[in-house]
């Protein structure tokens, strides 16, 4: 009998037709009826005092309605670490003063975009520019630049974890190893860049469309800034154009258009153009890393210590937890029996570093394993064995941290072994290299400071059969939407058809944190799982009373047929008994909730994913350039539960991390992003993809919904640290400096030669 | 500026417009005309998100002024299904999950809908699709549907 | 944004000319428009008049003659040179040089005259018709006049067209006996964002022993393509080995002036110069070797 009825089956899209007819709308598509449209007037100094606006020039261009700056704001500073008052540091639309190329200091509303664009040339800025900072080893100097008043020496955030004693471990170590690297920054490149529709009407009412991955801290962080009661905001995202970290923070098309349309009582909507999304959206947090291991000489990890600043840009947004996370998963996914990292997230005048898929992990990723070859190497032990003779397993305790409940990381290295024996002797220039990761599912601690559950749910059983279900959740690409639905109708016993999903609108649904982190699958998972199952009980009670079993039987729905365990030919059809569930509820539909919030799971997350990956790719010795072969993945996910949205993710990720690893940079000069355009920023396109192929590892993760766990995120970490290795392996280089270009490998095998 | 008559015939619907003559088409496809399945992902004619058959021809339409397609015939992805029957590439999409977002889908789907008529059976799908941008996938899903169609697994449902 | 203009189409070259005429205080001609419309939404380039000649159809044509070779219209698309059967089988280097370049839908649309007239010293088509002796036609009210192609460019962005002359016709003579030709194109990602890149072509003597000419020609690689004299004068009437090949490519990356950007230094465009000069060269030596 097979284990599941309707997860792990490959269902099409929820979401699918509409997609790919055309018919869904994102927010890019609305249009309201009187809609004028808004552009944004952004600092052209890293660092400067405003000294006056004047707007009357283009308030008297025909056709422009209204400009707003700073002074048409309540002056609130905002952020999402709510609960750290002091790192809500950003007013969106700057008051008296600018800390990077790009900060909103203007926002006009006008009949048409080219209108709004030519009044942005008729405001008039008075800046007074300020000595500024790039680079974070810079910015902690004595007398550099203070982009903060309360950060001295422009630390914004530190972090410290340790466990073990590190300075004993690295007396015992038989090698000791330190290596430096310097991870780039990234841009996330969603496919529609950040928009906002904001309709304020005369009751005091604000919705606002937007793509976005939480409405619901969307729809919290306007009301605050704006001084609106939390539900007169609505927030509306049925469908997002990829987030992958960019869209969960308040940003200023949502901010610009919210306060124009306050003040015309008009909706306005504001898109920004890929350069803006490029220059003035938040980006991956570069990091300057110092790494230093102790080992046995058979291999055993003993000590491990870890520094790092991170590049923080002009305010805090997400750069906390990225700093918190990359700390955390550098000891990933080892048992390092001693370890301490000490992080400082530093000020800049750049635009803001915040979250980017991995959320640190990757950075953390590509030092650790890079190192790790490099050891092996020296050691003269396989890099597949050093690693499973360290590797974490089920039930390990992660010291003070975290205990590792499912974990298929052992199997992932027995596949990932069996794949590399199995590519035999490779051609001159070429390379495996091999990376392993873990990642969380979802975030433990509650730094946005929310009084809800981290996720709700609720399940409606209609007379027909079919369930309505409401989640808080955001689909922005991910599948979340499928996934719930399948959730839901595995618990339920009914098909994947019926089941009709609710999303994307905070009048209509239940809280939910948004996609981030990793979490929907864990957390919006087990939520509509136990709204399932009240809502399964509350019908089986009407069953029982129907059949009449000896009261040792159990009943159950699967595949819309209500039975009786043990004997599942005895039963009767879901679609009749609801009729009558209805009716003996006094006519009122089969109501259930759900809620899942973490507790006494650690300091991180409640689940971890696992897995490896190999990188097989050509270093051409004449140029340095770097074509992938191959990219092959065993992962441990727990329990999949859609597994085209699965497979779809980890190619997905294959490609933004390889990006991460060899094509794409952010290059500044003082703090003007110099490549903001999809040609000069070079992403994989489908001729520089690999073959990939997924391998599942199938473990059962207790804290997730049928033992699911992430798998989307994780996937991130270890691609730059695969390829890396495997041009160490092709070319005998190990290049520290993200992104792997050809040039850097040719100066690298340039020096390799001297020697 | 004088404003010019552009005809136009999109998804087999003749349309008469009176337009600025500096209007791009996607602005006169999704502005003028409400077909927002058409979308745009940059300002550069990088991403091929815009991408509509001209003439049956896989075009930007960020990159040519409407008035360029006067007298043509414009298919966009709204023209693709026939009702509710989707056509080969569309159910493939559909089998194979090659969209996540969906924001490239309809540029990736007039992509492969010319490149398939213009040759069926082609050796190298990626280049079919190498103007088109996709964030979320990494490709891979959408050359196996691309492949799936091409090795004739899927039928044309009867119009 | 665009800023507004009066648009003009024309249906005939006589049509065309005489437009470019009457507004020649302040034109510009459009195409496929491939690259002129990113500028004009940048608001970088704002003409008065826009003179539209994609459906000048006596400019979208290619013809071949054994004996005089190839004439293309300036209104052919990159499209149509890829795919046309005559350029398969007569050139079909240059089937492979479109094939590179850009994407499909900007091959559908974008033309051959409209990418030499916009003078990109990154432009792909350049390098390989220099390379293979292309002339150029241009036409004006008053007059038509031909040029060679390496002449046709003068700086970064600008060509030898002048007021009120429209590029028409690119013609390619036929190769000589025993003629190899070769190019390729350095990037990261595929069809884009051309480092550098190097078409060659290497005749030899009836008996395959002396080169008797060579043609080197450097694209992405100065302000305009560049005609690698030198290292073409250490093939010529020599007998080519890897060493000489090795040579002539360390010549041509001493000959050439290329930037240093955020993509790669001058040090590395120089090395690739370097190595794509071997390669492509010791290719069109390959290929000549074993021609008629």
């Amino acid at each position: 009998m097979k284990k599941y009825t309707v997860i792990n089956t490959p269902v099409h899209n929820i979401d699918g037709i509409a997609k790919i007819t055309g018919r869904a709308k994102y927010t890019f598509d609305i249009t309201l009826p009187r809609m004028l449209h808004g552009k944004i007037l952004r600092s052209s100094y890293p660092h400067a005092e405003i000294l006056d606006i004047d707007t009357s020039k283009a308030e008297r261009l025909r056709g422009v309605k209204a400009v707003v700056t700073g002074k048409d704001t309540l002056g609130k500073k905002q952020g999402i670490w709510r609960r750290f008052k002091e790192l809500c540091d950003e007013e969106i639309l700057a008051g008296n003063k600018v800390r990077y190329i790009g900060e909103p200091v203007a926002a006009v509303a006008a009949i048409d975009e080219d209108t709004a664009e030519e009044a942005l040339d008729l405001i008039e800025v008075k800046y007074n520019p300020l000595p500024a900072v790039f680079e974070p080893l810079e910015a902690i100097k004595e007398g550099a630049p203070q982009l903060h008043d309360q950060a001295e020496r422009n630390i914004n955030v530190t972090r410290h974890i340790e466990w073990g004693d590190v300075d004993e471990g690295f007396k015992k170590a038989d090698y000791v190893r330190e290596d430096w690297f310097r991870c780039s920054s990234q841009a996330h490149v969603c496919m529609e860049t950040h928009c906002a529709v904001a309709d304020y009407t005369p009751e005091g009412k604000l919705t606002v469309y937007t793509s976005t991955q939480s409405h619901y801290y969307i729809k919290v962080l306007l009301a605050e800034i704006l001084g609106l009661r939390e539900n007169d905001v609505r927030v509306i995202s049925r469908y997002t154009g990829g987030g992958f970290g960019s869209k969960f923070e308040l940003d200023s098309a949502q901010f610009c258009s919210s306060l124009l349309s306050m003040k015309l009582c008009q909706p306005i909507k504001i898109v920004l153009t890929r350069e803006e999304e490029f220059t003035a959206t938040k980006r991956r947090t570069p990091m300057f890393y110092y790494v230093r291991s102790g080992i046995k000489k058979d291999g055993t990890f003993l000590a491990k210590e870890a520094r790092v600043f991170t590049e923080g840009g002009a305010y805090t947004a997400m750069g906390a937890t990225a700093l918190y996370l990359t700390g955390f998963f550098q000891s990933f996914p080892y048992v390092w029996p001693s370890y301490r990292f000490d992080g400082y997230r530093v000020y800049t005048n750049t635009a803001p570093t915040s979250a980017m898929r991995g959320f640190g992990a990757p950075q953390a990723t590509f030092c650790a394993e890079t190192q790790i070859d490099l050891i092996a190497d020296e050691l003269g032990i396989d890099p597949i064995e050093i690693r499973r003779k360290n590797a974490m397993y089920p039930g390990y305790e992660v010291p003070g941290q975290a205990t590792i409940q499912s974990c298929g990381l052992d199997q992932c290295l027995d596949k990932i072994d069996e794949w590399i024996k199995s590519r035999g002797k490779l051609p001159a220039h070429r390379g495996i290299g091999i990376a392993a990761y873990g990642f969380m599912s979802g975030g433990i601690f509650n730094w946005f400071d929310t009084p809800y559950a981290f996720s709700s749910a609720i399940v409606q059983i209609n007379i027909d059969g079919k369930v309505d279900l409401y989640v808080g959740s955001q689909d922005m690409g991910q599948g979340s939407n499928t996934t719930m639905a399948l959730i839901c109708a595995e618990e339920l016993g009914v098909k994947f058809e019926d089941i009709r999903l609710h999303m994307g609108d905070t009048e209509n649904c239940p809280v939910d944190l948004g996609a981030w982190g990793s979490r929907e699958t864990l957390m919006q998972g087990n939520a509509v799982k136990m709204a399932a199952s009240k809502a399964k009980q509350q019908i089986l009670e009407f069953a029982v009373a129907k059949l009449t079993p000896n009261i040792v039987y159990d009943l159950d729905i699967k595949d819309g047929w209500i039975h009786l365990i043990a004997r599942p030919e005895r039963g009767l059809s879901y679609y009749d008994v609801v009729k009558e569930a209805i009716r003996g509820k006094d006519g009122q539909p089969i109501i259930a909730r759900g809620h899942y919030t973490p507790h006494r799971k650690g300091m991180i997350s409640p689940a971890y994913s696992f897995g490896v990956q190999a990188v097989e790719a050509d270093v051409d010795p004449d140029t340095g350039k770097i074509t992938l072969k191959n990219c092959v993945t065993a992962h441990d996910c727990g329990q999949v539960i859609n597994p085209l949205g699965v497979k779809g993710q980890l190619e997905g990720a294959i490609a933004m991390a390889a990006g991460y690893g060899f094509t794409e940079d952010l290059p500044m000069d003082e703090g003007k992003i110099l490549n903001p355009n999809l040609v000069d920023y070079m992403l994989l396109r489908a001729t520089e993809m690999p073959e990939t192929k997924v391998m599942e590892v199938e473990t059962y993760e207790p804290e997730g919904p049928f033992g699911a766990k992430e798998a989307g995120e994780g996937l991130t970490n270890p691609t730059a640290g695969a390829l890396g290795n495997a041009v160490f392996h092709a070319a005998g280089i190990s290049i520290k400096n993200l992104p792997i270009t050809p040039e850097k490998v040719l100066n690298a095998l340039k020096e390799k030669e001297k020697k | 500026m004088e404003k010019k008559l552009l005809h136009l015939t999109i998804n087999g619907e003749q349309h008469e417009l009176y337009i600025n003559p500096k209007k791009l088409l996607v602005e006169i496809l999704r502005d003028e005309l409400g077909l927002t399945g058409t979308k745009r992902g940059c300002n550069t004619g990088a991403c091929g998100a815009c991408t509509v058959l001209l003439d049956g021809a896989a075009v930007k339409s960020c990159s040519i002024l409407a008035m360029q397609a006067d007298g043509a015939e414009v298919t966009t992805v709204e023209g693709l299904a026939k009702g509710s029957k989707l056509t080969p590439l569309q159910r493939s999409f559909l089998d194979h999950g090659a969209f996540q977002c969906g924001f490239c889908a309809s540029g990736m789907l007039l992509s492969a809908t010319a490149f398939l008529r213009e040759d069926p059976t082609p050796k190298d799908i990626k280049e079919g699709i190498q103007g088109n941008i996709c964030r979320c996938t990494g490709y891979n899903s959408i050359l196996r549907a691309i492949k799936a169609v091409a090795e004739g697994k899927y039928k044309e449902e009867g119009r | 944004m665009i800023h507004d203009f009066n648009y003009r189409r024309a249906t005939s070259i006589k049509e065309a000319l005489s437009l470019l005429e009457k507004y020649k205080d302040d034109y510009k001609i459009i195409c496929g428009g491939q690259s002129l419309l990113i500028l004009m939404r940048q608001g970088l380039v704002a003409p008065e008049n826009l003179i539209d000649i994609k459906k000048v159809k006596e400019l979208d044509y290619i013809d071949y003659n054994p004996k005089t070779g190839l004439k293309i219209g300036a209104a052919t698309t990159h499209r149509e040179i890829e795919k046309s059967p005559l350029i398969k089988k007569n050139f079909p280097v240059l089937a492979e040089m479109e094939k590179n370049l850009a994407s499909i839908q900007t091959r559908n649309w974008g033309t051959i005259g409209g990418n030499l007239a916009h003078g990109d010293p990154a432009g792909d088509p350049a390098p390989i018709l220099i390379a293979l002796n292309a002339t150029v036609k241009m036409a004006s009210i008053e007059r038509d006049r031909i040029l060679p192609l390496e002449d046709f460019f003068i700086d970064i962005f600008e060509t030898a067209l002048e007021e009120g002359e429209l590029l028409t016709e690119i013609q390619v003579p036929i190769l000589p006996k025993k003629t190899g030709i070769a190019y390729q194109k350095f990037n990261i990602i595929k069809n884009y964002l051309g480092m550098v890149s190097v078409a060659a072509s290497v005749t030899l003597a009836e008996d395959s022993e002396k080169c008797t000419e060579a043609r080197i020609v450097l694209g992405a690689a100065a302000a305009i393509s560049l005609r690698a004299k030198e290292a073409e004068q250490m093939l010529i009437g020599e007998k080519i080995d890897a060493k000489l090949l090795e040579n002539a490519g360390k010549k041509a990356s001493e000959e050439c002036d290329p930037v240093s950007d955020i993509h790669a230094t001058e040090t590395y465009r120089r090395v690739l110069v370097r190595v794509l000069t071997t390669r492509v060269t010791g290719k069109a030596w390959e290929q000549a070797k074993a021609a008629h």
